[in-house]
């Protein structure tokens, strides 16, 4: 292995690969335009379906009668300008549950104990909860119910010689003790630590197969074999140039992400009144490096051993997207709501303890020993690869390509029977 | 044709084996322990049928695949143990050794040149010398996939001899080409041996091999059934054209199975 060899291929890879539009897309526009695109269009989605929902006129079916001297309710209600009274609905509440209807609302004194004040009342609302515009309905109608309770209240009160000061009893307010960039963190080490991944992933899964089953399909495979390096040298640049890539794309998905959560998320959440402040610590930011090191690194190999028994960049993309879904699989396991930590323990599961370490990172948590740990596991990870890789290699109908197989029947014919 | 066999072999090739296993057919000897030599400013031509074990044997002399027995080797690199040195020594060209399309014609040359080992102080000036021999310039800049096949085919030998090795290797190289293009194939060859090259020329098409070849190895079925030059061959078969000679020796052999290689004593022996 001469690093001057491998600097010659790995130069040429990238050249190649850079003027491959599929690598291009996957590798670089993707990894840059996913979460602008997707945040926009996912938010856009949402306002757009929020204001539709609040544009719609509430039907309202209203039976019954108040006491009179809330009797003027009613007339709230009808008067509201986005609630439309029907009269001439048969069997309302069934029309409620068939969706012919967003709200039945029936009026009657209040009974019991509280009947004895004078005037009150109580309000029944049937709504569909698996509807949103009979859930809006629903609220509409409580509003006005919540407004004249309030105006109500005030003036008995006033009656009792209560003035507004003396109402404001049992104040509750609440302190979010947490900072905009708290916030941020939050947001930031569930998204990242899953999509870093998948970009990483991503990043190198078109490479892997285009360096391999491509060349093969190409027949730049057996060009390659006659030049004069070292094979050892040609694996280890098309290793490099593969995992290379996949760094790139993280790093890409990273950058991207830090910009267009605050341009995109920013505004849109300010309409609500919360805040976002992205920023990474240095510490972070290099822990994140080298798990995005790690991960490519690991994906490359993976990637490379199944994609090699490809003979065409088609059956390379069906080898490795099994090793696609098995990297997923501990993303999910490790996600936000599954309340695993990084401990000395997780660490030892492969990938789900990168993901743990990155979203821990972005926290400003650093579980050092775990930390360690995970750094070993997945090293020993790529190196187990990488030997398997070696082994791979030195089997002549790999070399040529005459192998007819996947890498299970290759494992199988002769890893195991002829070891 | 004589003086040649009085040179140090480029290639020299001794009691070559190559055997593949198959599920269903049991091993099967590919090369069944041939031996020759070639020197430099020759072309030897390895004349057979499709299945003949050409270019098995051409490509454990390339180093992608591993003999079985015997031994191989390239200006004194034998093929098992330094087959780093045994391909900077060598260039190889055959249907099956494509261009990169994504790089440009001048790319490919230059990175030909530099992994095999040729010294970068001078690799600009040779890919300049073989953008002209190879009339490459007016598409140098252009890449590969967008040439016309003829242009591909420049290219491709000039890749070949981007290091200017003293063996080459081509294995049927005019398979595919229009008449033009199988023509410049020709010549090329023909000027690789002025210059001084030790050419491997396989290919099953008589007129080729009886144009271009000094010595003339027939193979059938993995063994070396005769060896030598045209006049040699003519001698000892008592038949004129190529094809002729290659059908005698063919069905001689066909008709007796066992016969030992070396059956044929009037062909020239390999060189011990």
């Amino acid at each position: 292995m001469k690093w001057r060899e491998i600097g010659i291929l790995y130069r040429h890879e990238l050249r190649s690969a850079l003027r491959e539009r599929t690598i291009v897309v996957n590798g670089i526009l993707i990894p840059i335009f996913l979460y602008p695109v997707m945040l926009w269009g996912m938010f856009t989605a949402v306002t757009f379906v929020q204001g539709l929902n609040e544009g719609f006129t509430s039907r309202v079916v209203i039976e019954g009668q108040l006491p009179a001297l809330n009797a003027e309710l009613r007339d709230s209600l009808a008067a509201l300008p986005d609630v439309r009274i029907e009269d001439d609905v048969a069997d309302p509440r069934t029309a409620v549950s068939e969706g012919r209807l967003d709200a039945l609302v029936t009026l009657s004194p209040a009974s019991g104990t509280p009947g004895a004040l004078p005037g009150n009342f109580a309000v029944d609302v049937a709504f569909d909860g698996s509807e949103t515009r009979s859930v809006n309905a629903r609220d509409r109608v409580e509003a006005v119910v919540e407004r004249w309770r309030a105006r109500w209240l005030g003036e008995l009160g006033e009656d009792l010689g209560l003035d507004a000061a003396d109402r404001g009893v049992f104040v509750l307010r609440s302190d979010n003790v947490s900072t905009a960039r708290d916030v941020s963190e939050q947001l930031l080490g569930y998204m990242l630590s899953v999509f870093l991944i998948i970009m990483v992933a991503v990043g190198c899964f078109i490479p892997a197969v285009d360096t391999t089953a491509g060349e093969r399909e190409r027949s730049t495979w057996e060009t390659l074999m006659t030049v004069g390096a070292d094979r050892g040298s040609i694996v280890v640049a098309k290793y490099l140039y593969v995992a290379t890539l996949g760094v790139v794309a993280g790093a890409l998905n990273v950058v991207a992400l830090m910009v267009s959560i605050g341009a995109v998320l920013e505004p849109l959440l300010g309409q609500s009144g919360a805040s976002i402040e992205v920023a990474l610590s240095p510490m972070a930011a290099l822990v994140m490096v080298g798990a995005a090191s790690l991960l490519a690194l690991t994906f490359a190999a993976a990637m490379m051993v199944f994609a090699s028994f490809a003979r065409s960049f088609k059956d390379g993309q069906a080898m490795v997207s099994p090793v696609m879904w098995l990297i997923f699989l501990p993303i999910l396991l490790g996600g936000e709501g599954s309340d695993v930590n990084l401990s000395v323990n997780t660490a030892l599961v492969p990938l789900l303890n990168v993901s743990m370490m990155i979203r821990d990172a972005i926290r400003g948590v650093f579980m050092w020993e775990g930390i360690a740990i995970t750094l070993g596991v997945s090293v020993a990870l790529v190196v187990v690869l990488l030997l398997i890789a070696r082994r791979i290699l030195s089997f002549e109908e790999f070399l040529t390509g005459s192998f007819d197989g996947s890498f299970w029947r290759f494992a199988k014919d002769r890893l195991l029977t002829r070891g | 044709m004589t003086t040649t066999h009085l040179q140090t072999p480029a290639v020299r090739v001794r009691d070559l084996r190559k055997t593949f296993y198959e599920e269903q057919r049991g091993e099967i000897a590919a090369v069944d322990g041939i031996s020759f030599d070639a020197v430099p400013g020759e072309v030897f031509g390895l004349l057979g049928a499709n299945g003949a074990g050409k270019t098995t044997t051409l490509r454990m002399l390339s180093t992608v695949l591993r003999p079985t027995g015997g031994s191989a080797s390239v200006m004194g690199h034998d093929v098992v143990e330094a087959g780093e040195s045994v391909r900077q020594n060598l260039g190889f060209y055959s249907a099956s050794t494509a261009l990169y399309p994504r790089l440009t014609a001048r790319e490919t040359l230059e990175f030909f040149a530099r992994i095999n080992g040729y010294p970068e102080a001078r690799v600009q000036t040779r890919v300049d010398e073989l953008v002209d021999r190879f009339g490459i310039r007016e598409y140098e800049h252009g890449r590969v996939e967008k040439l016309s096949s003829g242009m591909k085919q420049k290219v491709s030998i000039a890749r070949t001899i981007a290091h200017d090795p003293p063996v080459l290797i081509f294995d049927e190289p005019t398979v595919g080409l229009d008449v033009m293009n199988a023509i410049e194939m020709v010549r090329v060859i023909d000027d690789l041996k002025a210059d001084g090259k030790a050419v491997l020329y396989s290919s099953h098409i008589m007129s080729e091999v009886e144009k271009l070849c000094d010595r003339i190895g027939i193979l059938h079925r993995g063994r070396l059934l005769a060896l030598g030059t045209l006049e040699d061959l003519r001698a000892s078969t008592g038949e004129h054209y190529l094809e002729e000679i290659f059908v005698k020796f063919v069905t001689e052999v066909s008709g007796s199975e066992a016969a030992e290689p070396g059956a044929f004593g009037e062909m020239t022996p390999p060189r011990s």
